[in-house]
């Protein structure tokens, strides 16, 4: 009878455990299911490769005869491209090679090669709306020497976006990783038990578990305004540094912890000073786990969205300065947001949600690659 | 003899041997050391500096000429920035109802899957479940709120007698789902810490593998999987955007029940902080204030559990 019960209640744990890890693997099948199904078909090529917003440019170029595409429909020999009407637009279909496009200059002398795709909407006093593609044609080849052509180059890809992305995550490293790895340098080789190292561990712990909306209140507050930096790079990538260091200096602690003790004293014991201990024996064999510190750190940076909306804004541009209007940037977590919250659009959220689970997947392989080739090391030892 | 010492005794040899190299090497060494102060002095500085900040600004409001309420603000049921009332009690409300939901949905449910992961998955199964617990932490936490917007606010649309989809349940959803890998993470790896003798000696009294488990490992545990709660408290009360796209973000009045919409303190902050400025700017950090001290108080808990199981550790 006992027994029985027993097994009976044996029998409804062990159901729970069985059903409870189902659920949670269930889950993470359904996320990967719903961003896979709703954002796959916008993830293409243009969307991979385009900038966010379509920009319009106005060029000169000098007409150059080409002859290598004469045989093809509407092709423009001046100018050495086979044009085509999509949708109502002229566009360029084709580019051959030496065509006089490829040196085309905008109203600033600066290079501004045409590419496929690009939409000419206009071309010297003429506007190419409701044209066919053959009256196009005898308008781009009428006259010679220079014609200065309006041009549209679509938008609707993310790669200022992943430009960006690239950017905090290098300053941010480039900030954190220092001043991490060197804190946790103290903490594991110098710093005696005692008040001091009760302080900083305590900070680090509370450093941990402030929520990233409490770093972006921080950053704007005290970056964007008091240091007048504006939404920018900077600004983002100081408060991310803040947001990481507790992360990089444990990881990066552990990793000192696991140089076993006797190499500190087999370099001592030959002489070396602390110093060069520290950076000839000690930091070399910690490598590899800084390193999945690092890319830990980068999960984090390409994840986050709350700590840099109101420090790097979401203006989807590819920033050229470390501060001001120029240097606002959108990372990909920040755009999605952005698309969801401000136009309801979950079709290009998920989109951007695809390359982002990509990139998530793409460093936990690397970190765990990192971390197995490093513990077979470590044994083999 | 402990680290610090044989370190010690390590560095007063070597002094010995390089006092003929001079002072040059002694030097750079203290420079070095310098800096490495400073760099972990800078996480102090760092926390001084938030919580200056953050608390200067958002406690200006109910200071000096024309000051708001403070009890008004704390105790107000309504958030209207254009006629300026601002009341927040119905947020910190939804918020710890929120937490507690997604704590009392996650906490089992994590720790099972970690007992599953630890005690009785082969080391076959575990390889492909460990990964995919990692990638469920990597997710992206907007990611969650683009799901919990498409799949579990449509889903709650069609039963909800509201015919609304934001609501508490939802956010009490992906918060479970968001904290789930922060449990078992910590909870797995503090049964793993349990010594084997405790599992012997409860076969040896005759106990099945379930009775073990429940009975002598998961207690042995508990210190372990407590801290991995109040993390999880941290997280949950903490997170922002996805549970701002899903809360519904009502402007007044408390939940009755869970298709109610709510107005978690950290959506308040970001649903507004874009436009904000003056005084409505003020309340939001006022508002980050209050969220702050909630999870100052779940870090000084967090503290003291680690602490207790570090001292309990030294005592095995």
């Amino acid at each position: 009878m006992k027994n029985n019960q027993r097994k009976f209640k044996d029998g409804i744990l062990q159901g729970l455990i069985y059903a409870s890890t189902s659920v949670t693997i269930g889950i993470l099948i359904i996320i990967i299911g719903f961003v896979l199904y709703k954002g796959l078909p916008g993830v293409n090529y243009n969307f991979l490769t385009r900038m966010w917003d379509s920009q319009t440019t106005i060029v000169d170029i000098d007409r150059n005869s080409v002859t290598g595409g004469s045989a093809e429909e509407n092709y423009v020999e001046s100018l050495g491209i086979t044009i085509a009407l999509d949708d109502g637009y002229i566009i360029i279909k084709d580019i051959k090679k030496d065509s006089p496009v490829e040196n085309a200059l905008n109203i600033k002398k600066v290079p501004y090669e045409l590419k496929e795709k690009d939409v000419i909407a206009k071309a010297d006093s003429t506007t190419f709306r409701d044209i066919t593609a053959e009256e196009a044609v005898e308008v781009l080849n009428e006259g010679t020497g220079a014609i200065r052509l309006k041009v549209t180059r679509p938008g609707g890809g993310i790669v200022p976006m992943v430009i960006s992305t690239v950017y905090i995550i290098l300053l941010t490293l480039m900030i954190a990783a220092p001043i991490g790895i060197c804190a946790a340098i103290y903490l594991n080789e110098y710093a005696k038990p005692g008040k001091v190292l009760n302080v900083i561990r305590f900070a680090i712990q509370n450093l941990a578990g402030i929520p990233s909306i409490i770093y972006g209140l921080f950053g704007m507050l005290v970056f964007v305004q008091n240091f007048k930096m504006q939404y920018s790079i900077l600004a983002g990538g100081l408060t991310l540094s803040i947001m990481l260091l507790p992360t990089i200096i444990s990881t990066t602690e552990e990793t000192l912890k696991e140089v076993p003790n006797v190499y500190r004293q087999g370099s001592m014991g030959l002489g070396a000073t602390k110093l060069q201990t520290i950076s000839k024996i000690i930091l070399p064999s910690a490598l590899p786990g800084i390193l999945v510190a690092i890319i830990l750190s980068i999960g984090r940076i390409v994840g986050e969205s709350a700590a840099l909306i109101w420090t790097a804004g979401t203006v989807a541009q590819i920033p050229t300065a470390l501060v001001g209007s120029e240097a606002g940037a959108a990372t990909l977590t920040t755009k999605m947001y952005w698309l969801i919250k401000e136009s309801a659009d979950l079709e290009s959220a998920t989109s951007i949600a695809v390359v982002l689970l990509a990139l998530v997947i793409l460093l936990n392989l690397l970190s765990k690659i990192i971390t197995k080739r490093f513990l077979r090391n470590r044994t083999g030892n | 003899m402990n680290n610090a010492g044989k370190e010690k005794m390590v560095t007063e040899n070597a002094a010995i041997g390089n006092q003929a190299v001079g002072n040059q090497k002694d030097y750079k060494d203290l420079v070095f050391r310098t800096i490495f102060l400073l760099c972990a002095l800078l996480s102090v500085l760092s926390v001084i500096a938030i919580i200056t900040f953050v608390f200067t600004k958002g406690l200006k409001p109910f200071f000096g000429e024309n000051a708001y309420s403070f009890s008004d603000f704390i105790t107000g049921l309504k958030w209207d920035p254009g006629k300026e009332v601002y009341g927040i009690f119905y947020m910190i409300v939804g918020s710890i109802i929120a937490t507690l939901g997604a704590i009392m949905l996650g906490v089992p449910i994590g720790l099972m899957t970690a007992v599953f992961i630890a005690e009785i998955a082969p080391k076959k199964m575990v390889a492909i479940i460990r990964p995919a617990i990692e990638l469920l932490a990597g997710i992206p936490s907007v990611i969650y709120g683009a799901f919990g917007l498409g799949v579990i606010v449509q889903l709650i649309k069609k039963v909800s007698p509201t015919g609304q989809g934001e609501s508490l349940l939802a956010v009490i959803c992906v918060l479970t789902i968001m904290i789930l890998p922060t449990i078992i993470t910590l909870s797995e790896s503090s049964l793993r810490a349990v010594p084997k003798s405790y599992r012997e000696a409860s076969y040896g009294l005759g106990a099945s593998k379930i009775q073990t488990i429940f009975k002598s490992v998961v207690p042995a545990a508990r210190s372990g999987i407590l801290s991995a709660t109040v993390l999880g408290i941290g997280r949950a009360l903490g997170e922002t955007m996805a549970v701002m796209m899903i809360a519904g973000n009502n402007i007044g009045g408390l939940p009755g029940s869970l298709w109610d919409k709510i107005r978690p303190l950290t959506s308040n902050i970001s649903m507004e902080m874009s436009y904000a400025s003056g005084r409505h700017q003020d309340m939001l950090f006022a508002t980050g204030v209050v969220l702050f001290l909630f999870i100052l108080v779940i870090n000084l808990l967090l503290i003291k559990i680690t602490s207790k199981v570090g001292a309990q550790g030294t005592k095995n």
